[in-house]
């Protein structure tokens, strides 16, 4: 990442703050204790990431 | 009887609810956050405001594509929905991508994803401030 509103991210990067800020987002939308934001949050992020690198993996075989 | 007279009592009250609560959705459309924070949901005011602040700064330095009024096709005219639904932030967007948009690399297709997920995430937490004002969600 650099400065001058050009941020160069890898795939990973991206996804990983993608996964984060919707997963925050939606855990303070939908849940109202604290505790169960951050169960929400950590679930939701966990299931972002597992599923993202899970559809990269099984789009593998396909890439060359 | 009674109930009848009890449902014309609560009718201007409903009314007034109503304005209200649309009220402040339009309000955590325009500014993300607004609406909850209208309704001292601090937590959900702040949330909402800081995610979709950072996904389009994040969108827009990523050179992602914010879509403007005058698309080419039915992709570019629900892009630019999907972006305005950032309100205020829609020109937030536009004034920090002064280079124009760059899809030839995988940060600028990530960039467009980001900007409309902004967009797509404030309509949903406005329409959920509505709902709320509403007495239907807590």
């Amino acid at each position: 990442m650099n400065a001058g509103m050009g941020f160069h991210l890898s795939h990973f990067q991206s996804m990983l703050l993608f996964a984060l800020l919707i997963s925050i987002a939606f855990g303070f939308l939908s849940r109202r204790r604290p505790i169960d934001r951050v169960k929400y949050i950590v679930w939701s992020l966990f299931l972002f990431l597992l599923i993202g690198v899970g559809i990269g993996w099984a789009m593998y075989p396909f890439s060359r | 009887m009674a109930d009848e007279v009890a449902a014309l009592a609560a009718r201007p009250q409903d009314t007034r609810r109503e304005t209200v609560a649309f009220v402040i959705g339009v309000a955590g459309w325009l500014v993300p956050g607004l609406g909850h924070a209208l309704m001292k949901m601090w937590g959900r005011a702040a949330a909402c405001f800081l995610t979709v602040g950072l996904l389009v700064i994040l969108g827009a330095g990523m050179r992602g594509n914010v879509f403007s009024s005058s698309g080419n096709d039915a992709f570019d005219s629900l892009g630019y929905l999907a972006d305005l639904g950032t309100g205020t932030f829609y020109l937030l967007a536009r004034s920090l991508e002064t280079g124009g948009a760059d899809v030839s690399h995988a940060g600028g297709d990530y960039g467009t994803r980001f900007l409309a997920t902004a967009g797509v995430l404030n309509l949903l937490a406005a329409l959920h401030a509505y709902e709320a004002a509403r007495g239907r969600k807590a």
